[in-house]
This record gives structure tokens, C-alpha cells and sequence, in this order.
């Protein structure tokens, strides 16, 4: 056989995720729809196309611009717990927690910034101590005492939720259950825009955020191609055995990953509540969907760092188009609705790549016998 | 004092069911990590047949009913996580995470569509039920029985008798331990694992229904269930997979969860002067603990979470 | 006249993407009889028994039970025809009773509730008449490997098959359980049972088969009555070519101590007692030391103990003069040990990495393969290529395939050049041949002679007679985690050494 022949264009791997992802929104969408349908057929068009449409709702291309930059202020975390939900799953740990490690992080960000009154890039440390402090106990767990991780991340959550609303009492606006506004009591804690405002009708929450977020997507897909620490994350998520064998320390390698996941989650809620965009509620009595939703991101990006970067725009993007809905027949939820079915769509993706292949391989047979007679 | 014992036992009979729900999944193969999901399915359905019964109907036919609703709704549910699992080979930890997402969401649209159609202004995602709930509670001398309590300890009876005393509780465990066995002595593996999933949907459906009539107030279908279907895995992984000591670990469980509703009435805790959600942590603190100290050596079925597949042998 | 045969595979051809696993192979199995299919691994043997079990259907040929043409679709179409198998890998949930295991998929209810005592009557009254010992109440967990085969055959007793298969039963015992396996197996022919045994080991198909039919590479060679054949002609059909299963190797004197172990204990994954127990021996430079036993006997512990992926109980372990008793993995790599593990594809490959990657998951960290942390693809890539090149690692796309797609044999050969080309003091193989075909195995052995050769210690763990006998400068025999006998391969014969490997005979070390 000829060993540099051509990948045919259906059987490259990052196609076929393509194509697999973009069936996945398709379904949901279509699934979404019927729901719509269900409840009441009359504006079940417009809702969701207004839902895919988000900040192209508004007329002017101002308002859209300034919408669109509300969106990527959102997208940034959003980004951010995919990607460490992403970079867990490659060593093959499950990060349900990254939620809370978001929790965690907008904790440590806001007690840092209101209490402490400490300038922004400190806070977004402690913001990214607080959730890797949160993910090794997760890592610790489960490389000493076995725990299963998922069931970890969620106890893990929760305790991080109440402990969080515990904490930020203390810098609560004595009017209402939220925090103190970051712009009135710490502007030294608001990332700095760097002119990025000017893009987006200046939009005053755009901020350097989401260009960091990008970068650090970057970064994630060269730690995880190119380097000695990637390989060997990626051969532990293979195959534990082969890399203890090979003298890799299996357990550090787990905390350590769960480490780093934790602190990109814990970033990505700095990088949201940071921005001044919207402030902590010290009565919520469930944990903020950013992290959940970073699972339908990195699996619906085909778990690749870049790919997530679009997956996460999407989510996003349905998310927020939610609230474009008629309200008085439909409620914005509907969006939490289609961005879990993407998710559980996701499941299915192996499946769909594996009957791909086979049907390519049948037609390779079949043209192989015909090139015979 | 009398009122922590009813907490504890309604929280305990929430627990148990939701745990023998994922023992019998786990004892068929897959890992059931939905079952949040299923027992928020379940609370719709049993809600639902409340809200809609008519109001002069019999205590005996509202809860036989809303329960018969309950099961239905989290056996149907259930098979999301089956069809996946079992004949597509998925990730179950994804699908089950997707379905817990998936259950709250599309619960929440579907009550507020419910409402706002009654009445343009009403946008919450509660169910009303208050009355119909009436008819689960019998009062004893200041303590509220819930027929609920009972029918945990029936169920618990007939998940032991059904998974160590039948043909298909020998055939369920097989299945989960040692797939390949099963298949070369004729048992349908999918099926069994259909079965296994199934089982627990129906567990899980009880206990969101039981789980929505625990509180004082009505649920908000938004909040989910906070994490109760965990807390029922972790109950499970600390009863090693056996429905009697599931039982015990319930009771524990139950009662830590109670705290945080009760223990203002104890002059002890309240001079503790502890803020409450140290009381709401502690279900969750106390898991990770007895997992800690438990999941090394854990008695879990050996082929759990893998999918079968019967090419390769 | 009636039909002798009670069941008949009558021209059976399959074939696979690239490969035609049988090719017109016709198989006759006489009712009352024990008749041997012989071949090596890859000839066609379990194609052949997974087509009478309905798992593959054939393209071509039929199958006839007491003369008649049935069709098998699947394993219960096999079931309802009297077809019985014992798997090589037991098919027994480890958990369970013995009787819980017998009756599973048959189970006697009354009113949907188990009933197990009469299930115990029909097994004790079995396990009496056929002569199989077992303890029905016992888990399959804790009895030895000769119960649980015997719990095998009850199950197939127990559902009144006709046609019983036995797939390489002999592997896993000990000489005195295979005696009493084939005395077994003679009890049931007797009793009217026609019997189907898969093996490689001529001996045994010599004692115990009225009869033996040939496959090679797919291919029927022929059937022989066993009284009028001999163990070569045998080898000579299932090879096809007269064997020099010798290695070649000249007389060396052996060096220095490379390896000491003292007083070694390692604790057992699957029962609650020692898997190794205080075990002591070295191994000089120069040397082949072969630890022999039958499978289970604590030698994966040894070697997991050696090697570092268990740790020790107690003992010492010295390698070139440095004790890494406690040292991890990683250390006792760079202080000379090479691994050949038992397990490729749990141990040796990340089988969804490509080519290039499992040759370097010994030395990846080097400065050669990493600099400030980035790793050098241009030297991983030369590196692959000569070692693929040197040792004649044959693959679709050279360094980038994907070591899952290999086959087997150059899976092996790249972890050998893995750990050979890493120049160790030591180099640990554990059942290095294991599953390849005669042509791999030659150049494996060639190459662990060639260590031997250049000075370096080699510790080798097998479980092949031949292999044991033929390679090695010394022999360890370990039975139940102890070792039992030292012993010359130029001295002893593989009588002698059965003895110790059954624990029937044992020196004071």
C-alpha cells in the first residue's frame, strides 16, 4: 500500500466531527422547534428564529453590535468551562465540576475585589486558585480513595455554593440579596477594556477577557499537542496501565489535571463577574448554569480547544436568544432546553463517526469489486 | 424532636428510593447518572395527575394515581439514558449529565407554558397542589405519616426479594458482572440492561414525586432537585449495592438532611448560632466523606458503565 | 444405515475483509467419541467453532446434526441442538455460587421465585456420576481453577448436552488437574457424550483423542486416528514444514549479579493472601533466567513486584548494585530495567496513539524527544523510522498509524524494539511470544538471545514448556507465589520439571 496516500476528505477526523456537531444543533433545533410547536403553534416560527437570531433581533447594526458584545461578555466564561471541562475529559475525568469551580472562582474574584479591595489581575489569581482548589480535591479523591468524580464534583458544587454565599454575604448590598456593585466600591477590580469597548458601541462590559479566553484556547490545544505534559495527560487518559508502566505518576497526573481544569474554570467566573456585567445573588439557591452549559460547549466543539471556541459562541448565542422569545407565550427557557438536548445529542457522536466510517468502508468494498469485473 | 423523625424518614424514603432505582441499573450494567433527571420527570407526572384529578376525588385514587403517573413519566424518561447506553454505545456519564439538564429544562418550559396559558401573568414553574397533596398525609398525633414511608419499606421488600429470590434478579446481576457469561447461556443482555434502566426509572419517578411532597411549600420546577439524585448514588455506594444496607445508609442520610429544616427547633444547634447553609452543606459534606472512606473497597458490579457489545467476546 | 456422526461441518468456507479465515474445512465429530482439532493459533480454529455456535455465518458449506442439515443463527440455536462449549476464558461470574453459575439462563422457578434446592439435587447427582468434585455453595471467586472448570463442564451437563467442545482446557492446570480433566473427559465419552477438543499440545491430544483433525492457516488439512500417528507427524501437518523448535545459542559464561531479589513478598489482587512469598534469586549478566509454572502461580506478582507497578510487602530489590526496592517506575527504567510486559494492550501500547509515540513512551522525556517542555516531533519521527527499519515493524502508514490498526505480531516486535533499543542491564520479558505465529516467535527468541549474548541479564517469565526448555540458561519454578526448584535446562527433562510445577516436588532453596 501506498503509505502517503490522501486521507479521503469524509474519513479526516476533524470533518467528520464537523458534520456530527452541525447535526447535532440541526436536531436540537428541530427538536426545540417542535416543542415550540407543542406549546402553541402560532409564534413558534418567530421564537426560534429569534432564539438562533440573538443580537440580529435589532434593527441597527449599533444595537446589534452592542448586543453582540453582551453576548461575548458571556461567551468568555462560557469558553473558559469548556475548556476545562474539555481538558479533564482528555485525561479521561468527567469535570461536572467545572460549575463548581466557576462558583468557587466568582467567590474568591468578588471577596478579593469588594472586601479587599485588591486591583483586578489579583483577583483574577485568586479567582483561578480558588477553583484549582476546589478541582484537587476532586483530583485527590479520586486518585487516593477511588471516589468516582462526577459524584465528587457534585457534592462539591453544592458545598462550594453555600460556602460562596457564606462568604459574600459579608460584601452584600444591604438593599438587596446581591453583592456590591464593583464599579462604585472597587473600579480597580474591572478588567481593563484596552479599547476593546470601541468595537462594540462601547459596550462598557467588553473587556480584554474575551481576547484572554481565546488565548488561553489556544494555549490549552498547544499544552495538549505539542508538549511533554500533554502527552503525557493524553496517554494517562488513553490508558492509565501504559502510562504507569511507562513510569508516568499516574495520581499526580489526575490532580494535577483536575488542578488546571479547576483553575480554568475558576478564571472564566473572574473574567464574568470581574467585567461588572451582573453581581453574585447571596440567596441563589442553585448553582449558575455556566459550567453545565461548558459541557454541551466542549463536546459539541468536538473536544478540540479551537473548535470550542465556536461551540461556545453557539451555546451562547441560543442562550441569550432566548430571552428574545414572546414571553407571553413561551419562556427562555427554551433555550436551556435545546443546549441540553445538544448535549445529550453529543452522546451519539462516537456512534454516528463509527457508522460514517462503516458506510464509507462499504462503498470502498463495493467499488473495489466493481474495479475487479 | 418528633418533627425531625418525620423529615428524616420522608428524606430517608426519598433517598431509598432513588438509591434501589440506581442499584438495580448499576446490577444491570449501566451507570445511571441521570436520575436526577428521572425524578424530576417523575415529580412532573405525579404533579401533574394532582393538578388534574378532580378535586372531590378519593385520598386511595389521588395517590395510586399521581404515583401510577410518577412511574410512568420516569420509565419513559429512562429510556433516553437506555436507548443511548445500551444500543448506541454512548458515554453514560455524558448522556445521563445531558438528561439531568434536559428533565429540569424542559420541565420548566412546560409548566410555565401550562400556567401562562391559565393566566397571561403567571410565569412561575410551580404546579398547584396543595390540596391534592393532603391526601398522602395521615395525622398520628402531631406526626405527619406520609403513605410514602410505607410504600419505601414495600418497594425496599420487593427489590431485595426481586434481585436475590428471582430468575431475573439472577439474570440482572449476571449482566452486570460478567456480560459475556450471560450472553453464551442464551440471556439477552440488551434486554436485561432495558429492564435494569427501566426499574430505575421507575424508582427514580417515585422518589421525585415523594421528594416534591417533602416540603412544606410547593416546588419550583426550576430548582431541580438539588443534587438529591447524587446524594441517592452516593447512598447506594455506601449500602455496597444492597438493598438493606441502602437502607441503612438512607436513614442516615435522611436525617442529616433533616437537619437543615428542623434544627432551629433544638436549643442545642440554634445556640450554636450556625449560619444555615452550613446545614444545607452538610448532606453533601457527609457524602463526600463516607465515599471517601468507602469507594476504595467497593463491592460495584465489575462491568458497570462499559457498553456490551456482542461482537467482541 | 444410521448416521455415525452426531454432528457434521461439511465444507464450511468464511471469509473476512482481506483474509479467508476458512477455506472448505470439513469437520466430523463421531457420536462417543474425542476427537482433537488441531492448529496453531490463527488457523482457523475459533473462526471454525464460532460458526458452529452461530456467531459467523458461513458463506459457503453446511452444518448437519445426526445427519440432518440445521441452520445455526445464533448461540441458542446451538443450545437447543445439545451444543455445549467450555470457553479457554472461563464464562463464570465471579460473585456468584457455583450453583447460582450452573443454573444461570435455566433457572428452575416455581410461581417466578427461584428454586434451588432441586437445582442442587440434579447438580450433586451430576457432579457424583461423572466423577466431578465441586462444592456447589461455594463463589467462583475462591475455588481454584480446576473447580471452576469443573463447574464449566456441570453447566454443560446440567442442560443435557450432547456435543461437548472443549477450547484449550489444558492451559490453565496443573499436570495432575489435566490428568484428571482427561479421565473426566474419557468418563463422558463413555457415557455416550461425543467430545470436541481444541488444542495445540500434541501430548495431550495423543492421550486422550480417538481421533485429530489438522488446520493450517485456514486450511483443512486432514483428520488421523491417533493410534496410528505420531507426535511428529502431528507437528508436521500443523506446521508444514519439519520445526527446529530449537534456539540456536553458544555456551556463555554468565558475569556479575545485575539483579538480586531478597526475601521478595507482593500481596494478591484476587485473594486475600500473599501472590508471592518471600522469594529470593538473582540474575547475572549474561544469563537467561526463566521463572516457569502454570499460569496463576504468582509470576505477573513477581513481575509486577520487579517492576514496580505493585509494591512490595517486604524484600529488597537490587539493580546494579542500587536498591530500588521503594524506587517508582521511572527509576528503576533509567537504572537499566527494560519491561516486556505480559499484557500489550493493557501494559505495553496506547493503542490509540500512533506508531511513532509508542516508540517513545520509555525515553519521550529525554532531552533527544523534549526541550523546555516542547516536544521534538523531527527526532521522534527519526527515531521511529530506524527502529521500525531495524527491527521490521511492518504498518499501513509507517510512524503516524495508529498502533490499534497493527496486527498483533508487529504490535510485539514494537514494544521488543522498544525496550531492547532503550540498552538496558536488564531486560524483564513476560510471555514475549505470547498469541504469535511460529515466524515471530523465531525472531523474538533470536532477539532475547542476542541481549543474552551481549552481556546484558535477562529475566524471562513463560509459560510454554518448549519455550522454558529452549531459551533459557536457568530455570525458577514457581508454584503458589514460592519458588520450588532451580533447575539446568541441560539436565532436567520436562517430566522433572512438571513435577515441581505441580507442587509434587520441591528443593530446599
Amino acid at each position: 500500500m501506498d503509505t502517503k496516500k490522501r486521507t479521503p476528505f469524509f474519513r479526516i477526523p476533524a470533518v467528520q466531527t464537523l458534520i456530527a456537531s452541525l447535526l447535532c444543533i440541526l436536531l436540537g433545533l428541530i427538536v426545540g422547534y417542535i416543542a415550540l410547536l407543542l406549546i402553541n403553534p402560532t409564534g413558534a416560527w418567530g421564537a426560534i428564529t429569534s432564539i438562533v437570531k440573538n443580537f440580529w433581533n435589532y434593527p441597527n447594526l449599533n444595537q446589534q453590535l452592542r448586543y453582540l458584545g453582551n453576548t461575548l461578555v458571556k461567551t468568555a466564561p462560557l469558553l473558559m468551562c469548556s475548556l476545562s471541562v474539555l481538558f479533564a475529559y482528555k485525561v479521561g475525568l468527567f469535570n461536572i465540576g467545572a460549575a463548581g469551580q466557576y462558583v468557587a472562582g466568582a467567590g474568591a474574584a468578588l471577596y478579593c475585589a469588594l472586601s479587599l479591595h485588591l486591583p483586578w489581575y489579583v483577583c483574577m489569581i485568586a479567582a483561578a486558585v480558588a477553583g484549582a482548589l476546589l478541582g484537587c480535591i476532586s483530583g485527590l479523591l479520586k486518585a487516593y480513595r477511588n471516589v468516582n468524580e462526577v459524584i465528587s464534583c457534585i457534592m462539591l458544587n453544592w458545598i462550594g455554593l453555600y460556602t460562596v454565599n457564606s462568604i459574600l454575604s459579608s460584601v452584600k448590598d444591604p438593599t438587596s440579596p446581591y453583592t456590591l456593585g464593583l464599579a462604585n466600591t472597587n473600579p480597580g477590580a474591572i478588567m481593563p477594556s484596552l479599547g476593546i469597548n470601541k468595537l462594540f458601541t462601547n459596550n462598557r462590559y467588553t473587556t480584554l477577557a474575551i481576547p484572554l479566553a481565546i488565548l488561553i484556547a489556544v494555549l490549552v490545544w498547544l499544552v495538549l499537542s505539542k508538549t511533554r505534559l500533554g502527552y503525557e495527560l493524553k496517554a494517562t487518559g488513553m490508558n492509565k496501565n501504559a502510562a504507569k508502566y511507562a513510569g508516568m505518576r499516574e495520581k499526580y497526573n489526575i490532580i494535577l489535571t483536575m488542578g488546571i481544569a479547576g483553575a480554568l474554570a475558576g478564571l472564566g467566573a473572574a473574567m464574568f463577574y470581574l467585567s461588572g456585567y451582573e453581581q453574585w445573588s447571596v440567596t441563589q439557591s442553585s448553582v449558575p448554569a455556566m459550567g453545565f452549559n461548558g459541557i454541551a460547549a466542549a463536546f459539541l466543539g468536538g473536544l478540540h480547544p479551537i473548535g470550542t471556541i465556536f461551540s461556545s459562541f453557539f451555546i451562547q448565542q441560543i442562550t441569550d436568544g432566548g430571552g428574545y422569545v414572546d414571553m407571553t407565550m413561551y419562556s427562555s427557557d427554551i433555550s436551556d432546553f435545546i443546549s441540553s438536548l445538544i448535549i445529550y445529542l453529543c452522546g451519539f457522536v462516537l456512534f454516528f463517526r463509527q457508522f460514517m466510517n462503516s458506510r464509507l468502508n462499504r462503498r470502498d468494498e463495493l467499488k473495489l469489486k466493481g474495479g475487479d469485473r | 424532636m418528633l418533627l425531625l423523625i418525620q423529615y428524616m424518614l420522608i428524606f430517608a424514603s426519598v433517598l431509598l428510593l432513588v438509591a434501589l432505582g440506581g442499584c438495580f441499573a448499576e446490577h444491570s450494567g449501566v451507570i445511571n447518572i441521570g436520575l436526577e433527571g428521572i425524578m424530576v420527570a417523575g415529580a412532573l407526572g405525579g404533579a401533574l395527575m394532582m393538578k388534574y384529578l378532580p378535586a372531590d376525588s378519593s385520598a386511595a385514587a389521588v395517590v395510586c394515581l399521581s404515583i401510577l403517573a410518577a412511574m410512568l413519566c420516569g420509565i419513559i424518561y429512562s429510556l433516553l439514558l437506555a436507548v443511548s447506553a445500551i444500543n448506541f454505545k454512548a458515554d453514560q456519564t455524558l448522556v445521563g449529565t445531558a438528561m439531568n439538564l434536559l428533565a429540569v429544562a424542559a420541565a420548566t418550559v412546560f409548566v410555565k407554558a401550562i400556567n401562562t396559558a391559565e393566566n397571561p401573568n403567571n410565569v412561575s414553574a410551580t404546579i398547584q397542589y396543595v390540596n391534592a397533596k393532603k391526601a398522602f398525609l395521615v395525622n398520628i398525633g402531631g406526626f405527619e405519616f406520609n403513605w410514602f414511608m410505607l410504600l419505601a419499606v414495600i418497594l425496599l421488600i420487593c427489590a431485595n426479594v426481586l434481585l436475590y429470590r428471582t430468575k431475573f434478579g439472577l439474570r440482572l446481576m449476571a449482566c452486570g458482572e460478567h456480560p459475556q457469561a450471560a450472553d453464551s447461556v442464551g440471556i439477552n443482555v440488551y434486554k436485561m440492561r432495558y429492564a435494569g434502566v427501566m426499574l430505575s426509572g421507575l424508582l427514580g419517578g417515585i422518589g421525585g414525586l415523594v421528594y416534591i411532597t417533602a416540603g412544606v411549600s410547593e416546588w419550583k420546577f426550576e430548582n431541580g432537585v438539588a443534587g438529591f439524585g447524587f446524594l441517592a448514588l452516593a447512598v447506594m455506594i455506601f449500602g455496597q449495592w444492597k438493598p438493606t444496607r441502602i437502607a441503612l445508609a438512607a436513614l442516615l442520610f435522611g436525617l442529616f438532611r433533616s437537619l437543615s429544616n428542623v434544627y432551629t427547633g433544638f436549643p442545642f444547634l440554634a445556640n450554636l448560632n450556625l449560619p444555615s447553609n452550613v446545614y444545607n452543606m452538610l448532606p453533601y459534606i457527609i457524602s463526600l466523606i463516607v465515599l471517601a472512606l468507602t469507594s476504595k473497597r467497593s463491592a460495584a458490579p465489575k462491568a458497570e458503565g462499559i457498553p456490551y457489545d456482542k461482537g467482541s467476546r | 444405515m444410521e448416521n455415525q456422526y452426531a454432528i457434521e461441518m461439511l465444507n464450511i468456507t468464511k471469509r473476512f475483509p482481506g483474509i479467508i479465515a476458512n477455506d472448505n474445512i470439513t469437520l466430523q465429530l463421531r457420536k462417543g467419541e474425542i476427537h482433537a482439532l488441531l492448529g496453531e493459533n490463527g488457523a482457523g480454529k475459533s473462526t471454525l467453532m464460532s460458526v458452529l455456535f452461530g456467531l459467523y455465518q458461513p458463506e459457503e458449506g453446511t452444518i448437519k446434526k445426526d445427519g440432518k442439515v440445521v441452520s445455526i443463527k445464533n448461540p441458542n440455536d446451538a443450545t437447543a441442538l445439545g451444543i455445549g462449549m467450555v470457553h479457554q476464558h472461563f464464562k463464570l461470574v465471579e460473585c456468584f455460587t457455583v450453583l447460582d453459575n450452573i443454573i444461570l439462563g435455566v433457572e428452575p422457578t416455581k410461581g417466578g421465585f427461584l428454586q434451588k434446592d432441586e437445582a442442587r439435587k440434579k447438580v450433586l447427582a451430576l457432579s457424583e456420576r461423572y466423577g466431578l468434585q465441586i462444592d456447589p455453595d461455594a463463589k467462583i471467586e475462591d475455588i481454584t481453577v480446576g473447580m471452576q472448570q469443573r463447574t464449566e463442564i456441570l453447566k454443560m451437563l446440567y442442560r443435557d448436552n450432547e456435543i461437548l467442545i472443549f477450547d484449550e482446557p489444558t492451559a490453565v492446570l496443573t499436570p495432575q488437574e489435566i490428568d484428571e480433566l482427561m479421565q473426566i473427559m474419557r468418563n463422558l465419552a463413555a457415557e455416550g457424550k461425543s467430545i470436541l477438543f481444541i488444542s495445540h499440545k500434541l501430548a495431550e491430544i495423543m492421550a486422550v483423542a480417538d481421533r485429530c483433525s489438522v488446520l493450517r492457516k485456514g486450511k483443512y488439512i486432514g483428520t488421523v486416528d491417533t493410534k496410528d500417528t505420531t507426535v511428529e507427524a502431528l507437528s508436521a501437518m500443523m506446521v508444514g514444514r519439519d520445526v527446529n523448535f530449537h534456539v540456536e545459542k553458544a555456551d556463555k559464561t554468565p558475569g556479575d549479579v545485575v539483579l538480586k531479589v531478597e526475601g521478595m513478598t507482593v500481596a494478591s489482587k484476587v485473594h486475600k493472601n500473599n501472590a508471592v512469598k518471600n522469594v529470593s534469586f538473582e540474575v547475572r549478566a549474561g544469563e537467561i533466567v526463566c521463572i516457569a509454572g502454570i499460569d496463576g502461580n504468582g509470576q505477573t506478582e513477581t513481575v509486577y513486584g520487579l517492576t514496580g507497578l505493585e509494591p512490595l510487602v517486604s524484600g529488597k530489590i537490587t539493580l546494579c548494585g542500587k536498591d530500588i526496592t521503594r524506587a517508582p517506575i521511572r527509576e528503576r527504567s533509567l537504572t537499566g530495567m527494560s519491561h516486556i510486559p505480559e499484557d500489550r494492550h493493557k501494559h505495553g501500547l496506547v493503542l490509540d496513539y500512533t506508531l511513532e509515540d509508542n516508540i517513545v513512551l520509555q525515553r519521550y522525556f529525554e532531552p533527544e524527544f523534549t526541550r523546555h517542555g516542547l516536544l521534538q516531533r523531527k527526532n521522534i519521527r527519526a527515531y521511529a523510522e530506524r527502529l521500525i527499519e531495524d527491527y521490521d515493524i511492518r504498518s499501513g502508514q509507517g510512524p503516524v498509524t495508529t498502533a490499534r490498526s497493527m496486527s498483533g505480531g508487529n504490535q510485539q516486535k514494537a514494544i521488543v524494539a522498544r525496550e531492547i533499543d532503550k540498552a538496558p542491564q536488564l531486560l524483564v520479558a513476560v510471555q514475549p511470544t505470547r498469541g504469535l505465529d511460529v515466524g515471530a516467535i523465531e525472531n523474538i527468541h533470536k532477539q532475547i538471545v542476542a541481549q543474552r549474548d551481549a552481556g546484558k541479564a535477562v529475566l524471562l517469565v513463560s509459560l510454554e514448556m518448549d519455550e522454558v526448555m529452549d531459551v533459557s540458561d536457568r530455570i525458577l519454578v514457581m508454584y503458589e507465589g514460592e519458588i520450588v526448584g532451580e533447575l539446568d535446562p541441560k539436565a532436567t527433562t520436562a517430566e522433572e520439571m512438571g513435577l515441581y510445577m505441580a507442587g509434587a516436588k520441591r528443593k530446599e532453596m
